[in-house]
This record gives structure tokens, C-alpha cells and sequence, in this order.
């Protein structure tokens, strides 16, 4: 792929995404409702294509290709779990929605922090959201350091990417917040859908249609169309990969923070069907593109580089290559960017006011922006360390944030839930999580994501049960909700 | 939980714990598109359906 046309789409859309980053502002960027979550004013369409953007990751066109390369069709039903788990946005959506509004919720730990009326639970979950995103944010650098060392047979060497896409990173949650960063996440999936289908329809032609695209599977690699098939997808893998990500919508507070973003629940509910039909569509995508890829580049060393390699394939023309390529690029900033404003907002509005006391909105506003820099950087240095295969450390992140899960369900629908049970459970699993990445990723041969949920909830049972409940606000917020959901029968 | 949301949560609770155990059993020697593959098309489906129907009486109350 010629190193010019590649340098010149990225100016293309870098500009683009500049002009549109600047027209989404409306000068009303000065609190930190209006900064972070765009006033609750969002509405279905935008918050669709940008809930999608921010879900879906370099990790997808990238990582998922990868592991099915690596694995066959197992990653499709990877994918497909965390897919259904985005149901719970149908469960808590509504929920999460009403108190937001009710009692201004800018974070999701400082609802966690009010609902069991102690600071520390809002600081406590804070960082645990900061200490297992910031690697997650990496992942997304080393995407895009790959595929542009990938694609340019290492013109653009591995650090320019990484830099490129931190920078972009930073400007477009500058400019103007969330309402930015959902505006170029908007044009970024629209353009992602659209060029990476042609491009599957490309590449799936070229194989002799769909019947042909799955004989060249059965004759090369049968093994790839079942689980466990080569084994790579045993069944506990499968589970302890696909836990965490089950959780996911509820887990990760740079997308459960946009369920208090939408303007009404019929924009959430515009949100969710439109990310459901886009989600669908992008997996397929991704899947059928690793197993083109197993069939006309067999034996890579770094599945990573499966979609390099297809997309700088004679199959597809050249120009169309180099957009999904920046298009690829340009996923992982919309993910980065929605984390960076996520963990900044969480920084100021949770651990530094609970620390500081008193700290008012402006002040905040300006704490959360100073962090932004400070958050991009760290995921910077951390990309630097080019660590393995990308869809493996994206779940390690994701694996220590279901530890949170069990406190979440709480909040809505247990009573008895205390602010001990939420710090212990999840202190204490986060820690284990880490301790067990750290030493190999297993502990009795299970994964460390299976291990966060079980120990997470036994802790934040027994100890909840153990300590008093706030019974007053348990009450008054649970009955609130009950109240407001009767009437959707 | 209201009733709809207890009816539309068991069909997706159902749907998920059928995504883990029937490829791994009964689809696990099924090597062909019709598979693996197209059962868990077929739940994603049904996961949108069940959505869906779980949001018709979202208003647009601010």
C-alpha cells in the first residue's frame, strides 16, 4: 500500500473530523453535565453511531479478526455473548436514566458513592476504572501502531501511529467534550459499516460467493467452523473470554456513562436498536474477514497482521484499503477519546472532589481537563511496551472491571447492599484479577475474568450482610425506580 | 422488575445459556456453515427481537 495515498487519506480525515469536531460545539461545554455528558440532551442518532464507535475498537477489525483467524468461528460466538449481553442496556438503561437525572449523576461510581452514602465507594471504583482502562486505551494505540506498520510495510513505523492517534485522541475530547467526541465517533462508524462491508462483499466475490467463502473453509480448515475446533477455543477459555465482555455494557463506565447521556428513553431506546443492528452487521464483518484471511494468508506468525494483510491484498483496490484503514485507525480514537473523557471525568468528579471536599463544578471541570493530557500519556507509555496479542489484553482489562458488577446490580435491585461490601469486593477482586494476569492469566486452570465475578459478588454478599445498609437511601432511590417503572408495563 | 422486563430477561437469559451449550455439545462435529455459525446468527437475531420488544413503551418524556 503506497506510503502517499495513506499519509494523504489521514489528512483528509483528520480535516474532516476537525471541521465536524468544531461544528458540534454550542458554547455550552462550561459545567461538567454539559461537558462530559452534553447536557442529557443527545439524541438517539448520534448516540447510536457513537455508542457504537466506542464499543467497537481497533479490537474488532483487528483483535477479532485475529482470534478468528486464530481460532475459527469460536470468535464469532465470543463476539455474539458480548453482544447479547448489551440486553442489560435494556435492563438498566431505564435505570441508570432515571436517577441520572433525578440526583445529576455526572459518573457512574458517583452514583455507586451516593447510593451506599459513602465517598470511598466513588473513589474506590474510580480507580479501579482507571487502573484497568488505561491498558485498555493501549490496546487501541497498539492496534493502530500495528496496522499502519502493517499495511505500509513499516513506512509509518509502529511509534508515528501510536503517536498520531494519541494526539487526535486528545483534540477531539478537547474541542468540545462528549459533543465532539459523539459527533466524529458518528462519522467514523457511518464510514467503518459502509467501506468495511464493501470490502467483505470484495473479498467473499473473490473467494466464489458465499458458497465458495465457506467450501474454501471446509476443504482448508473444517476445524474452523466448530468450537472447540482446534482446540484454541476450549470451553473455559470460551467462558472466561467471554464473562467479562458479557458485562461489558453495565462494566465499563466510558459506556455506561452514556446512559445518562440520552435526552429521553426513547432516544436510549433509538441507541440501543441502532447499535444492536450496526453491532450485528460490524461481527459479521470482522468474523468473515479473519476467516478470509486464515484462507489466503495461512501460517502468519502474528494473527494481528491477518487484516493488514487482507486489506493490502490485490482483492481489495487500493483506495478503498486505505480508507478502512484510517477508518480502522479512526475507531481506535473514538474508543480512546470517549475513555479519556470517561477517566478524567472520574478523576475530578469522584476521587479528587471526595478527597479535597467541596471542590465546585468549575474547578472540577478544570481538573478534569487537565487530566485528559496526563491519561493519554500514560496510555501512550504503556503502548510502548508492545505487549501480545491484542484481543487477550483487551479482556484482561475488561475481566478487572466485572468486579464492579455485582455493586451495580445492587444498586438497583438489593436493598441490603452496603458501602463495605462494595469496597472489599472490589478491592480485593481487582487485586486478584491483577495478581492472576500477572502470573500467567490462570489460577486452578480458570480464567482471571471468572474468577473477578464469583469472588467479587461472594464478597460483596457476605460482607454486605455482615455491615448495616444504608436503608433510607436504599429505599428512597430503589422505590423511586420501581415507582417510575410501573408504568412501562 | 416489571412483568414484561421478568418474560423478555428469561428468553435473553435463555438464549445466552443455549450460545454456550449448544455448540459445545450437539454442533461441536458440525463443521459446516449451517453449524456453529448459523446457530449463533440465529440467537443474535433473536437477541434483537427480544430487545426490541423490551423497549416498545420507551416515551419521549424528558
Amino acid at each position: 500500500m503506497s506510503t502517499t495515498l495513506v499519509w494523504s487519506t489521514i489528512t483528509i480525515y483528520v480535516v474532516i473530523a476537525i471541521v465536524i469536531a468544531y461544528l458540534s460545539r454550542n458554547g455550552r461545554q462550561n459545567s461538567m453535565s454539559g461537558y462530559f455528558l452534553g447536557e442529557r440532551k443527545l439524541n438517539g442518532f448520534v448516540s447510536a453511531l457513537s455508542y457504537s464507535a466506542t464499543t467497537y475498537s481497533a479490537f474488532m477489525l483487528v483483535g477479532l479478526a485475529g482470534l478468528t483467524y486464530n481460532g475459527g468461528v469460536g470468535a464469532f460466538g465470543f463476539e455474539i455473548i458480548y453482544f447479547m449481553g448489551v440486553s442489560l442496556v435494556a435492563i438498566f438503561g431505564p435505570r441508570f436514566w432515571l436517577v441520572g437525572n433525578k440526583y445529576g449523576y455526572v459518573t457512574p461510581s458517583e452514583m455507586l458513592g451516593d447510593r451506599y452514602q459513602n465517598r470511598w465507594v466513588a473513589i474506590v471504583s474510580a480507580i479501579a476504572s482507571c487502573l484497568f482502562l488505561i491498558p485498555y486505551s493501549a490496546v487501541q494505540l497498539t492496534g493502530i501502531g500495528y496496522l499502519l506498520q502493517g499495511v505500509t510495510n513499516d513506512a509509518i513505523p509502529y511509534t508515528t501511529g501510536v503517536i498520531i492517534a494519541t494526539v487526535l485522541a486528545l483534540i477531539f475530547s478537547y474541542i468540545a467534550g462528549i459533543r465532539s467526541v459523539a459527533w466524529t465517533d458518528s462519522l467514523q462508524s457511518l464510514i467503518m459499516i459502509i467501506t468495511s462491508t464493501i470490502v467483505v462483499i470484495l473479498i467473499v466475490n473473490s473467494l466464489g460467493g458465499l458458497s465458495g467463502f465457506f467450501a474454501s473453509i471446509e476443504a482448508n480448515d473444517p476445524q474452523a467452523l466448530a468450537v472447540p475446533g482446534n482446540g484454541f477455543f476450549n470451553f473455559w477459555t470460551f467462558l472466561g473470554l467471554t464473562l467479562p465482555w458479557f458485562f461489558f455494557s453495565i462494566s465499563n463506565p466510558q459506556v455506561s456513562q452514556r446512559l445518562f447521556m440520552p435526552a429521553s428513553l426513547k432516544s436510549m431506546r433509538h441507541m440501543l436498536m441502532g447499535f444492536l443492528v450496526f453491532g450485528l452487521i460490524y461481527t459479521v464483518v470482522s468474523v468473515v474477514w479473519g476467516l478470509s484471511a486464515s484462507i489466503l494468508f495461512p501460517g502468519l506468525e502474528n494473527a494481528d497482521l491477518a487484516t493488514p494483510m487482507l486489506l493490502s491484498s490485490e482483492v481489495v483496490p487500493p483506495i478503498l484499503g486505505v480508507i478502512v484503514m484510517v477508518g480502522i485507525m479512526a475507531a481506535a480514537i473514538s474508543t480512546i477519546d470517549s475513555i479519556l473523557l470517561t477517566l478524567s471525568s472520574l478523576f475530578s468528579r469522584d476521587v479528587y472532589r471526595n478527597v479535597k471536599g467541596d471542590v465546585d463544578d468549575r474547578k472540577q471541570l478544570l481538573i478534569g481537563k487537565i487530566v485528559i493530557p496526563v491519561i493519554a500519556v500514560l496510555a501512550f507509555l504503556f503502548a510502548q511496551l508492545e505487549l501480545d496479542l491484542i484481543a487477550v489484553l483487551s479482556v484482561a482489562s475488561s475481566a478487572g472491571l466485572i468486579v464492579v458488577v455485582p455493586a451495580i446490580i445492587g444498586t438497583f435491585f438489593w436493598k441490603q447492599g452496603t458501602a463495605a461490601g462494595v469496597i472489599v469486593s472490589v478491592t480485593i477482586s481487582s487485586i486478584l484479577v491483577i495478581y492472576i494476569e500477572a502470573t500467567g492469566g490462570l489460577l486452578l486452570g480458570l480464567k482471571s475474568g471468572i474468577w473477578g465475578i464469583v469472588v467479587a459478588t461472594v464478597l460483596f454478599m457476605v460482607v454486605s450482610l455482615m455491615t448495616q445498609p444504608p436503608e433510607q437511601k436504599a429505599n428512597e432511590f430503589i422505590d423511586y425506580i420501581k415507582e417510575r417503572m410501573k408504568s412501562k408495563k | 422488575m416489571n412483568q414484561k422486563e421478568k418474560f423478555w430477561g428469561l428468553i435473553i437469559l435463555l438464549v445466552v445459556i443455549l450460545g454456550y451449550v449448544i455448540p459445545y455439545t450437539f454442533l461441536s462435529d458440525v463443521t459446516k456453515w449451517y453449524g456453529s455459525f448459523l446457530f449463533w446468527s440465529i440467537l443474535a437475531v433473536i437477541t434483537i427481537l427480544a430487545n426490541y420488544f423490551l423497549t416498545t413503551d420507551w416515551s419521549d418524556e424528558e
